[in-house]
């Protein structure tokens, strides 16, 4: 009975052979690879979807005018389930593919160890959405990102507090995630000692009841609540501090900007700040993307339309070097200067970009919009 | 006939009752159809072709074959397949098999204590968390190497696992098995919320890799002949442990506590060095895992990896080393052979666990001792099993 | 505050409860962790987004608010009860005679399957229920109750009592105990166990649909990886009281929930979810028969 395993095992490794063979034979197609990985399914799968499709469309644009050096561009698609351990895998695998460049990946948590994969296979990535400093600071020069840092938010969300709303008494709350408390610890850095925080403490993402934590935050009578985090949680939080008849209105980062934040929170949103980047409706090429998303894949994400820029800028190198080599796209990636849908782009050494893109937004009559 | 095709029909349109809320009424009436045709099918070929006694002759003869070559012989085959088989593998293969491989040395670990001494542990991640982050934290913070770090880390996962198993050890069952999902959770809590060791849910990044002589393993072949040495490793120790007195307590207290307390087994040590000794391979499997992504966060470790570690176990037939290896493979290698359908490989991996353990509980490679203990109602495996015992060994 | 926190861990509390009884229930009767159960409340609060959007786009809604919320509830604990009678039929009832590891593997199979069942046919995505009576409630020494606090806990409690009268009442309830004693003795005495069995899950399913159903107007969002979490604390909920009692699911979840909302403002909010294991791993230690629970022979 034992050894019956050894049959199967058999089996097992002529399985592997045999997908190697069919890898290997596989005729080398006559098109460019471009990968996209995100988590495009599991908790996060929704993030994931909305800067894949934002990166299809500008694979399709392409593709409409005939594709690039020639050839026609072919989107990989790869889920990495909000999971590092499948983001370093499905690296490997895009590596393996022979794609030219990576838009992705979402989550910083999966970016970190993946650009180590990318890098040493010197393919270029740019994440649309990843926003740790690390990320960049670790002297990988194929690395870059469309979005701004953490770092960069908190200070201009700082930058609004102290001295355009000049207050005194704030409360902080995370998420517990890189991106969360990330965005929260640099906020309150960037604050000094200028303004006294009343409360800082995290949450548990996927929680649904704060009012516990928020009843303590209530007894603070803080101004002003921020919250490094994404919009369920914002939205909840918002909702039942409302609930709670808490006054103080709340301020949140890029995460936060989603339509579903308003839905979630009702009219509790009102008055809600937001630090995000320039509004893309009042740019003429994003409004052209904006309509051409909403016409094939309805409404757009927050990460829609820099995945949609990053594809570009990826395209755009490809083409201007006419190469396919990851070092010569790399180095021209350094010295592109793009006019994309978030208007231009152009990365510093490190890969970040270097217009700090954030602005303050606020919602107002069930919409977000920029804060004048 | 007729009645069982009305039964069909009203299997089928249930399903399709209850389904529609959610996928919507077209899709529930193609579900209805498929389900019924897929009924109609079975029954009709259920009835001629695959007979179960074929089935059983079948599997039968491929064992008396397979029976046929020396083990050893086999053993020794295999290492060289596998020490031959990079050369032919690319970087994304590799990886692959460095995740498999690490995930055998896991489902043996959880073997020892699920699988021999029968107590269900549902958070198994927690030592390997533990031996992850101990790595990592040596590394980073003290600047241990691989080589120095191991020791220390097999240590302490040694004891958390003795640790843990103290107080679960006056537990049975399910309770013991929701007091360990307790302690994995908590674990988890504890690494993404104690910021000022762990880094908290950023994770630690810059693990140093380890380093034989000059060399520094930077490739993922490196990592894979490392990954095996321990495979091989881990199955020779795991093996030897069954064969032994202690393997034999172990089963024995699986088998029938009270009657194994009777033969004088100290159930409680017995319990205690079976929790620990299993916790020591995931704990190794930390390390290497800590070491190949030279990155961990506490996103590694939910309670879906116990979870998928368990089904790695049962899937290959708990207590069979051999299933074990082969149950982690086919969790490892199935999901990347399916990933054009990854939205369903979650639904089918929930659909299989259910199958198995209505069908074939024993797993795939349950031996027919532990087959005749979980299907007790099925008289033919006890003639079996009288069968086997009554045959000469050699 | 402290009265604030109060209601806050009262409302928690009374959830908890419903779905424990389904846990405690279950058990009671078959000595198994449903572990699925969690994610039947999941389909529940699904359901109730469903139904109450249908409701609202015929414009019933508009007609009467409280009467399409009855409506939702009721249907969506119809369907779930059938949803827990089938998987009962499917996943465990083949089982029953199986050593106790089986079903409980089953039944994580069971609960991974629901949830990428939901997340393919509902999408990944948040589902927000239509906000209906949002922030509007009542304040009294500076603490808020809100009108669906209110609801939630006045629903939570004549549905405990219902059940409540249901076991010591009625002929099947005294089925349903004389099966949990023993069922092999039940089963001689001419009690269809299959049939107490079906009762039980679909008892409890209906329950966690209601909790579901409650918890989705409460909080307004809805994914498909709630059924998890709340499982495990309803659970946790069922053990403190005492597994296999029915009082002791209730008395369980509000006591769960009260230290939920007391530690996570008093200690911290970060481990507010350890609570809920650690007071598991402390019960099971220190008193496994929980609060209210008898003390049970071999287990294992």
């Amino acid at each position: 009975m034992k050894k019956f395993f050894s049959l199967i095992l058999f089996s097992l490794l002529t399985f592997y052979f045999l997908l190697f063979t069919v890898i290997g034979c596989a005729k080398k197609d006559d098109v460019i690879k471009l990968g996209v990985a995100g988590p495009m399914t599991g908790d996060q799968a929704k993030m994931g979807m909305d800067f894949r499709n934002g990166a299809e469309l500008a694979v399709i644009e392409w593709n409409e005018k005939g594709g690039v050096l020639g050839k026609k561009i072919a989107m990989v698609v790869s889920d990495d389930q909000h999971d590092p351990k499948q983001a370093v895998s499905v690296a490997n695998k895009m590596v393996n593919e022979g794609t030219v460049g990576v838009i992705g990946h979402f989550n910083s948590s999966c970016s970190i160890p993946a650009s180590e994969v990318y890098n040493r296979a010197g393919i270029p990535m740019i994440t649309p959405a990843s926003t740790n400093p690390q990320l960049t600071e670790r002297g990988f020069d194929n690395i870059f990102r469309v979005c701004g840092r953490d770092d960069q938010q908190g200070a201009v969300a700082a930058d609004f507090v102290i001295n355009r709303l000049r207050l005194k008494k704030i409360a902080i709350l995370h998420d517990k995630t890189t991106y969360g408390q990330g965005l929260a610890n640099e906020f309150k850095k960037a604050l000094g000692n200028k303004v006294g925080v009343v409360h800082y403490g995290g949450i548990i993402q996927g929680d649904k009841d704060f009012k516990a934590v928020l009843t303590l935050v209530k007894e603070k009578k803080p101004e002003l609540i921020f919250f490094g985090g994404i919009y369920p949680e914002a939205g909840l939080l918002v909702k039942q501090a409302k609930e709670l008849g808490i006054k103080a209105p709340f301020m949140s980062g890029d995460g936060v900007i989603d339509p579903k934040f308003i839905e979630i929170a009702g009219p509790s949103a009102e008055g809600t700040y937001l630090t995000f980047s320039p509004d893309p409706v009042k740019i003429p090429t994003a409004k052209v993307f904006l309509d051409s998303y909403h016409k094939k894949y309805g409404d757009h994400g927050p990460y829609s339309i820099y995945a949609y820029d990053a594809a570009n800028i990826m395209l755009t190198a490809i083409k201007d070097v006419k190469s396919t080599e990851g070092k010569k796209i790399t180095e021209k990636l350094h010295t592109l200067e793009f006019k994309g849908a978030l208007g231009t782009i152009k990365f510093d050494k490190k890969g970040d970009v270097t217009v700090v893109p954030y602005v303050i937004w606020i919602t107002k009559g069930g919409k977000f919009e920029e804060y004048k | 006939m007729i009645k069982k095709f009305i039964r069909i029909l009203l299997l089928s349109l249930w399903f399709g009752a209850i389904t529609f809320p959610f996928t919507g009424i077209r899709n529930a009436i193609l579900l209805s159809i498929s389900i019924m045709a897929s009924l109609i099918l079975w029954n009709t070929l259920s009835k001629g072709i695959i007979k179960r006694e074929g089935i059983e002759i079948v599997s039968k003869r491929i064992q008396t074959f397979s029976s046929k070559i020396p083990r050893r012989i086999l053993a020794l085959f295999f290492i060289f397949l596998f020490l031959i088989l990079p050369l032919f593998m690319n970087n994304y293969f590799i990886d692959i098999a460095n995740l498999t491989g690490i995930y055998i040395i896991l489902a043996l670990g959880l073997n020892v204590v699920v699988g021999l001494a029968g107590l269900l542990n549902l958070g198994f991640v927690a030592f390997y968390a533990i031996g992850a982050y101990s790595y990592a934290i040596l590394s980073t913070q003290v600047n241990f190497s691989f080589w120095a770090s191991l020791p220390i880390v097999i240590l302490l996962v040694g004891i958390s696992g003795i640790l843990l198993g103290f107080p679960a050890l006056r537990l049975k069952g399910d309770y013991l098995a929701i007091v360990t999902l307790g302690f994995g959770e908590m674990t988890r809590l504890v690494l993404n919320n104690w910021d000022s060791v762990t880094k908290g849910p950023n994770g630690i990044l810059n693990i140093a890799p380890p380093e034989v002589g000059s060399i520094v393993f930077r490739e993922p072949i490196h990592y894979y002949y490392l990954i095996l040495i321990f495979v091989i490793l881990t199955t020779f120790a795991i093996k030897r442990i069954n064969n032994s007195k202690i393997g034999r307590a172990w089963v024995a207290i699986r088998e029938d506590e009270v009657a194994a307390e009777a033969m004088g087994i100290d159930t409680v040590r017995m319990k205690l060095l079976s929790f620990s000794f299993g916790a020591i391979w995931a704990g190794l499997g930390g390390v290497l895992f800590a070491a190949k992504m030279r990155f961990v966060s506490p996103e590694s470790f939910t309670f879906f990896e116990s979870v998928i570690i368990l089904c790695m176990v049962i899937l290959g037939g708990m207590g069979s080393i051999a299933g074990v290896i082969l149950g982690a493979m086919i969790l490892v290698l199935l999901p990347e052979a399916l990933r054009g359908f990854e939205h369903y490989r979650m639904l089918a991996l929930g659909a299989g666990l259910i199958l198995m353990m209505v069908f074939k509980p024993e797993g795939i490679l349950g031996g027919p001792r532990r087959r005749a203990e979980l299907r007790p109602d099925d008289e033919r495996i006890y003639m079996q099993e009288i069968e086997i015992i009554s045959k000469p060994k050699f | 505050m402290f009265l604030q926190q109060l209601i806050n861990g009262l409302t928690l509390g009374a959830v908890y409860a419903l779905i424990a009884l389904g846990y405690t229930m279950v058990y009671g009767i078959l000595q198994l962790i449903n572990f699925a159960h969690g994610e039947v409340y999941m389909l529940g609060a699904y359901l109730g987004i469903i139904i109450l959007g249908f409701l609202t786009s015929i414009g019933f809604t508009a007609i009467s608010l409280p009467l399409a919320i009855i409506i939702t509830l009721v249907i969506s604990m119809i369907f779930c009860s059938a949803y827990g009678m089938t998987i009962e039929k499917i996943a465990y009832k083949p089982l029953r005679n199986a050593p106790r590891l089986s079903p409980l593997i089953s039944a994580i199979g069971v609960s991974i399957f629901l949830q990428n069942f939901v997340m393919l046919s509902q999408g990944a995505t948040d589902r927000v229920f239509p906000p209906l009576l949002n922030a509007e409630g009542l304040t009294f020494l500076n603490a808020r109750i809100t009108y669906l606090q209110i609801f939630i806990l006045i629903a939570s409690v004549l549905m405990m009592v219902g059940l409540h009268l249901f076991i010591m009442k009625t002929k099947l309830g005294k089925a349903m105990r004389a099966t949990a004693q023993d069922r092999k003795m039940a089963s001689l005495l001419g009690i269809d166990i299959d049939q107490v069995i079906s009762i039980t899950f679909i008892i409890g399913s209906g329950l966690a649909a209601a909790a579901g159903v409650m918890v989705a107007m409460y909080y307004g969002l809805v994914n498909y990886f709630i059924g998890y979490v709340a499982g495990i604390k309803a659970f946790t909920a069922a053990v403190l009281g005492g597994i296999g009692s029915i009082p002791g699911a209730m008395l369980g979840g509000i006591i769960l929930g009260l230290m939920e909302a007391l530690g996570a403002s008093y200690i911290s909010s970060e481990y507010k979810d350890a609570f809920a294991f650690g007071l598991l791993i402390i019960i099971l230690i220190l008193k496994p028969e929980g609060l209210l629970g008898r003390r049970v022979g071999d287990r294992s």
